[in-house]
């Protein structure tokens, strides 16, 4: 009796340890399946935009995963149809310059929020907060007849104007300024440092981090950008490479390899900047969304 | 300045009759563009696709992520980086870019998908052109691109978790859905309904670009949805006041939304001492 109660524990043990180590191994093996799936949802079309864009026409609809006779056809082709080395240098333009404009009145204005008290402060930065919720969609006519007012449509500083300042820039470093430590602003202070000095030379270079995780978002949410340039373009010449594909697919019907051609091309950037920089790249993006 | 005294210029000229032309005169009409929309059945099948916009987007946009999110949690970190890395590229994709490679994909006589179901003895799905298909296609792509964003929000919540409540709970004799369902979870609840009120307030908005690109409205506006409404009032028929009331009535909406869901976060939102 006594040695059957002792063995049976130790009988069943090995039993139920077998038995769970097995089967998380098949749940890790259906996990993995399902992830690899997904997985293959996620970067398969980006990556037969690759393989498409090295297709000549003649191979093009082959079901075969790699380009069996790869060429650079699609490419010419893309580049006679549209100016598409003018149209990236607009977008480089515009993605830069808007960056810089961002990340200075986003400096400059963050450093006043969160330095300054100044009257209806708190009810001016509710205001500029709330301008990131307002849809695009509700203010673009204004917008789009401002625009025209002043004689700037179909031009790449157009596209920069309302780029010029953000919300979410300024409500990312107004965040970052408050947690930096106050003793360090004091001890400038004492030493007789300006405000000026005190914001470029103790603040900025000391919130590297977030100002380049900063950059990297605007720069590659500038570079995708539709809408707005959706609303000026006239002429391929002064407009940006998203806005190319997308008259290549009206005007030039379906030349499936010389879009996926001017795809790669417009994506090739964001993906190099990605695959460098992809931590940043994505802290970058996560923080945007967590305020 | 891009704002808000667009804003205002929206309200007021959602008052007038324009054709956008400087030489033409913009006439007061008053309430009547008001009461033009909401006599459209346009508007109303718009507003209908909304809401199914954001019903077929919370699962792709919230519940696979957070599947995804714990699931990978506990993998190595080598597999947790490489999955984690994978599902993001479509955020970085272009919306137009993405649109044109799902169309090359997706077109009914030469694209992937149909000769695969072809291949398997079926009849081609029209993805883009069948009004029953339509909205479901546009959904799925625009979840595509958000699946990734979600999945990083959802496991950067998740690896904030203190392992230490998870430690006690495993004492006490936890398995391991128990510690999902009794710990994980109600930890993660307050950015899962973060992430749940961006896609009811932002979802139809990402999708734009796909139905731009990919339907323009159609087939039979049943892919349009609010804000692709507006564009189309603005911009195709060249109506101002159209435009700018329905952009008004978008924003009121909107800002009721907005505030009724953001009071239902402060309320319910679980906190984490």
């Amino acid at each position: 009796m006594t040695t059957d109660a002792l063995a049976r524990p130790a009988l069943a043990r090995p039993a139920t340890l077998r038995r769970i180590s097995t089967q998380s191994g098949l749940n890790t093996a259906a996990g993995h399946l399902l992830m690899v799936l997904l997985s293959i949802f996620c970067l398969f079309p980006v990556y037969w935009m690759l393989v498409s864009s090295f297709r000549p026409a003649n191979t093009l609809f082959e079901t075969s995963l790699w380009p069996t006779q790869p060429s650079l056809d699609n490419y010419t082709r893309a580049i006679d149809a549209i100016p598409i080395a003018r149209m990236l240098v607009n977008t480089l333009v515009f993605s830069a310059v808007s960056t810089v404009f961002q990340l200075l009145t986003g400096i400059l204005a963050a450093f006043a929020f969160a330095r300054w008290r100044f009257p209806l402060d708190k009810l001016v930065y509710t205001a500029v907060a709330l301008t990131w919720l307002v849809p695009f969609q509700v203010v673009m006519i204004p917008n789009y007849l401002l625009i025209a007012q002043m004689g700037l449509l179909d031009s790449v500083l157009a596209l920069i104007l309302p780029n010029i300042a953000a919300a979410l820039a300024i409500m990312l470093l107004a965040q970052a300024m408050r947690g930096f430590p106050r003793e360090v602003i004091e001890a400038a202070r004492m030493d007789g440092a300006s405000n000026w000095r005190i914001l470029w030379e103790v603040l900025v270079p000391n919130l590297r981090g977030t100002i380049a995780s900063l950059a990297i978002l605007i720069f590659i949410s500038t570079w995708n950008e539709y809408f707005w340039p959706l609303l000026l373009s006239r002429t391929a010449e002064n407009s940006v490479v998203q806005i190319g594909i997308q008259m290549f697919m009206t005007a030039e019907g379906n030349q499936w390899g010389p879009l996926m051609a001017a795809s790669t091309l417009a994506s090739l950037p964001v993906l190099v900047i990605y695959i460098v920089l992809q931590r940043q790249v994505v802290q970058s993006f996560m923080k945007s969304g967590i305020r | 300045m891009w704002i808000y005294w667009p804003l205002v210029d929206a309200m007021r000229l959602s008052f007038y009759q324009w054709n956008m032309l400087p030489t033409s005169p913009q006439i007061f009409v008053g309430w009547e563009n008001y009461q033009r929309i909401f006599a459209l059945p346009k508007f109303w099948q718009a507003l209908r696709n909304t809401g199914v916009y954001i019903l077929g987007l919370l699962p792709l946009a919230v519940l696979i992520p957070l599947a995804i999110a714990i699931y990978t949690h506990d993998l190595p970190e080598r597999w947790r980086n490489i999955y984690r890395a994978i599902i993001f590229v479509p955020m970085i994709i272009a919306p137009v870019v993405a649109a044109a490679v799902w169309r090359w994909l997706l077109d009914p006589s030469y694209g992937l998908t149909n000769q695969a179901i072809k291949g398997m003895g079926l009849d081609p799905v029209k993805f883009l052109s069948d009004p029953d298909v339509a909205i479901w296609t546009v959904i799925v792509i625009t979840g595509w691109k958000l699946m990734g964003f979600s999945t990083l929000i959802l496991s950067a919540a998740n690896a904030n978790i203190n392992p230490t409540l998870i430690e006690a709970a495993r004492m006490d004799g936890a398995g391991k859905w128990e510690i999902i369902r009794d710990v994980r979870l109600p930890l993660l609840s307050s950015t899962v309904l973060f992430l749940v009120v961006m896609t009811i307030l932002l979802g139809a908005q990402w999708s734009f670009t796909y139905i731009n690109v990919l339907t323009g409205g159609g087939p039979l506006g049943a892919t349009t949805n609010i804000y692709y409404l507006l564009w189309d009032f603005g911009f195709s028929t060249m109506s101002v006041g159209w435009g700018s009331a329905s952009a008004v009535i978008l924003f009121l909406g909107f800002g009721v939304v907005a505030f009724v869901l953001f009071r239902l976060i402060d309320r319910y939102s679980f906190h984490d001492n």
